[in-house]
């Protein structure tokens, strides 16, 4: 049904033209469910959007074949190619909160494409979007219908994406990474979902992810990409069991599993680092248009807990359940709070999820790790030079980025930097929201590494916000739970993991796959 | 010298307002240095002499050379247009820092006062700063300069207020960092190519707003000489002189043109 052979893709908008798919060849028969991975930059993205003629004809070179039945994509006139796009190639794409069109109802989106590719009526419009509402198992799609997109959940949004990509009948659907911004729970019914389509409607897949567990779930067939080029490809289970080539190994290798790589640090003196008493943190929002008003939310509600000196604790629940939120309040970073947060070290430090907005992108690394010295005071330009210096050896970095900015660093070494910088006023309690998740699973690992040797080494300790459980599995010894701003449970790895006590906590690592 | 054809071709605007800018303001800073003319020496002989190797654009109607008057009268409204655009982007960044960074009762008070501000068309308010002080060209500098305050304080105050919300600023303030240090070290500079472009496009304006109250005759007062003066006086002999008016007229336009393209290229970078 698709034939790609021989695909190169170039982008023309640079000073240096720049190839970032060599040679690419995949085939896909109907109804077939073929995956692509390959960590982020090794142009799996950029040949999807090919397919799906989505690459600007101006600022790209495409050189190659894309035939998808019997017709060549990249030579098809423009307006042979919309006709194929939505009515016989439909895409999903990563981001349920922007691929929607936040002024339009769903009802309306959900039929978009049916309304350009048909002429039906009104009625009939609605009565077939309804239909493939119900499909993609939406509940009250008759309300829902009428609804807009920020009235929906991320996996809700998702899912309607889903309804409108498959609302012509598509015969490929090409989805990329359409589970990445969900979590692990809505993760997994989107995967059964298009399990389902897939075998009621025939629909062929073409699936893109840097999840490898996710794609061997779901694929039958598995392309390996790296740097632009295709690694290795062939039947799912033969890649994942027995995968020829070195990159594929390193990649199965990298998969998150549920193992320890800390010791879990037994506390006998168990001297307080931070209490947390009754905890309450709100948001004001302001609602109305005319007449504003504030309407209040309260995002946690009543956390206590305590930490001690040098220890690694979890802090998990998926998105929306108050953890960051939390753990800006322990920072003293919010003003609606309540209860009472006694630290017993000066200036705890925090590292953020994204590596790309925390370091000031118009300073040199060097300035950025100097400014925590350059604001205490007291300090020699040759002295802050070289504890700069120490902090960035001390995360494996070289002294060469220095005088870089941090536009020219890689996302993991930017995080490096950001922990770097966490280490230069020497804190002893570091919060570290997702440090983690904006990362490849290779370069993810090598931060966690990190983390521990750091916690080992200088007895730092960590609060590890995260939704990932495998990574709290592997690194925490104690973890709290939380659940619509809540403290749902809290205890040592073992009780967590192994005895787990409330039923959100069992649901949540059934869902991450964790069995004993 | 690739790259550079390459830069070229993908901003174009951007080097050919530069283009423009750098060849009028080679012609004026000549004609201010190298004219042996008193641009306000009048010379009965040669009033309305057409152009000559003596008076490369000839003459104006009392026989003052117009290209040592044209250079000088460039470099009265550039001066102007620089100083008044000064004053607008050093107040604009303070208010709009504060306004941007703290919010609150301080920021409603200063917007709704801006907003005050931008309602009228600002000649009529040029108009009613000159009544009240008097004309003259620091007196122009001064009430265009308040005028141009506000345009800056916004675009300030909403990239101040973006950048707040920002993690390295929040980191900043983890590690102790003052509100002023943060907003002039660490916010700042990274709102700088956005003023940029909008600094130039407001120069323009000045420009713009000088030649025209100067034309109103409530800009700069002769003898001394800019470039909306220069229209003024040239409009009397529009049709039995009419170069004197293109003259100045296409210079003004220039210089518009020139900082107008290089604005959009600078925004297009940004």
């Amino acid at each position: 049904m698709l034939e790609v052979t021989d695909l190169h893709i170039e982008i023309e908008d640079s000073v240096i033209p720049e190839t970032v798919v060599y040679d690419f060849d995949i085939s896909v028969s109907a109804g077939e469910i073929v995956g692509i991975v390959g960590e982020s930059g090794s142009g799996k993205s950029m040949s999807a959007h090919a397919i799906a003629g989505l690459l600007s004809r101006k600022d790209m070179k495409k050189k190659g074949r894309i035939v998808f039945e019997g017709e060549e994509l990249l030579t098809v006139s423009r307006s042979r190619l919309r006709k194929i796009q939505g009515d016989d190639i439909a895409v999903v794409f990563q981001e349920p909160m922007t691929s929607l069109n936040p002024v339009l109802t769903i009802g309306t989106q959900v039929e978009e494409a049916l309304r350009i590719h048909s002429d039906l009526s009104d009625e009939e419009l609605k009565k077939s979007a309804l239909e493939m509402m119900r499909l993609v198992e939406l509940d009250d799609v008759e309300e829902l219908y009428y609804k807009y997109p920020h009235e929906l959940s991320g996996g809700m949004r998702q899912r309607v994406m889903i309804a409108a990509a498959l609302i012509c009948d598509p015969k490929l659907l090409i989805a990329d990474e359409p589970t990445t911004a969900l979590d692990v729970t809505i993760q997994a019914q989107i995967i059964e979902l298009l399990k389902k389509i897939n075998r009621e409607k025939g629909t062929a897949i073409l699936f893109i992810s840097h999840d490898l567990s996710v794609v061997r779930s779901l694929c039958g067939r598995v392309v390996v990409m790296n740097r632009g080029r295709i690694v290795e490809q062939g039947d799912a289970e033969e890649v994942f069991n027995n995968p020829k080539e070195e990159y594929t190994k390193n990649l199965i290798e990298a998969i998150p599993k549920f193992c320890k790589i800390a010791v879990p640090k037994k506390n006998t003196d168990r001297k307080p680092l931070l209490e947390v008493r009754s905890v309450s943190a709100r948001y004001k929002k302001v609602t109305g248009y005319l007449i504003p008003g504030t309407k209040q939310k309260t995002i946690v509600k009543n956390a206590s807990f305590t930490m001690y000196e040098g220890e690694i604790m979890g802090l998990v629940g998926e998105s929306g359940s108050g953890k960051t939120t939390l753990g800006k309040t322990i920072l003293g970073m919010l003003d609606d709070t309540e209860g009472e947060i006694i630290h017993y070290s000066k200036m705890p430090q925090m590292i953020f999820q994204d590596p790309y907005g925390s370091l000031n992108p118009t300073k040199t690394i060097g300035w950025i790790l100097q400014e925590p010295l350059r604001i205490k005071g007291g300090f020699s330009a040759k002295e802050r030079s070289e504890k700069a210096k120490e902090m960035l050896s001390l995360v494996g970095l070289d002294e060469g980025i220095l005088a870089r900015r941090p536009s020219a660093l890689s996302g993991g070494q930017r995080q490096r930097v950001c922990i770097a910088l966490a280490l230069m006023l020497e804190p002893r309690l570091i919060i570290a929201d997702e440090p983690v998740s904006a990362l490849d699973v290779t370069v993810s690992n090598q931060v966690i590494n990190l983390l521990i040797e750091l916690n080992k080494k200088l007895g730092i300790a960590i609060l590890f916000i995260s939704h990932d459980l495998k990574v709290v599995y592997e690194l925490c010894s104690r973890i709290i739970v939380m659940k619509d701003g809540e403290i749902v449970e809290q205890g040592t790895d073992e009780e967590i993991f192994n005895n787990p006590k409330k039923e959100y906590t069992k649901q949540l690592l059934l869902s991450a796959g964790y069995t004993d | 010298m690739k790259n550079l054809m390459f830069r070229i071709r993908k901003n174009p605007e951007m080097y050919i307002g530069a283009a423009i800018i750098v060849v009028m303001l080679a012609i004026i800073i000549c004609g201010v240095i190298f004219s042996p003319y008193d641009p306000d020496a009048m010379d009965a002989s040669a009033k309305f002499a057409d152009p000559s190797p003596a008076h490369p654009m000839g003459c104006d109607n009392f026989g003052r050379d117009l290209y040592a008057r044209l250079s000088i009268g460039g470099a009265t409204t550039l001066f102007i247009a620089v100083a008044t655009v000064f004053i607008g982007v050093i107040f604009g960044i303070i208010i709009g820092a504060l306004t941007g960074y703290y919010g609150g009762v301080v920021d409603e008070i200063l917007m709704r006062f801006n907003d005050a501000v931008l309602a009228f068309p600002s000649i009529l308010l040029a108009l009613v700063f000159i009544s009240l002080f008097g004309s003259g060209t620091f007196k122009v500098i001064i009430s265009l300069g308040i005028l141009f305050i506000p345009s800056f304080a916004r675009i300030v105050r909403s990239e101040f207020m973006r950048c707040s919300k920002l993690d390295y600023v929040r980191s900043a303030r983890l590690m102790g960092a003052g509100d002023l240090r943060i907003m002039f070290v660490h916010i700042l500079p990274n709102i700088i190519p956005v003023l940029l472009s909008s600094t130039v496009i407001g120069f323009n304006n000045a420009v713009l707003a000088e030649a025209s109250m100067s034309f109103l005759g409530i800009g700069v007062q002769p003898p001394s000489s800019s470039l909306g003066r220069m229209l003024s006086e040239a409009q009397a002999f529009l049709f039995s002189e009419p170069s004197y008016a293109i003259i100045t007229g296409v210079t003004i336009a220039l210089i518009v043109l020139g900082f107008s393209l290089l604005g959009d290229g600078l925004k297009k970078n940004a």
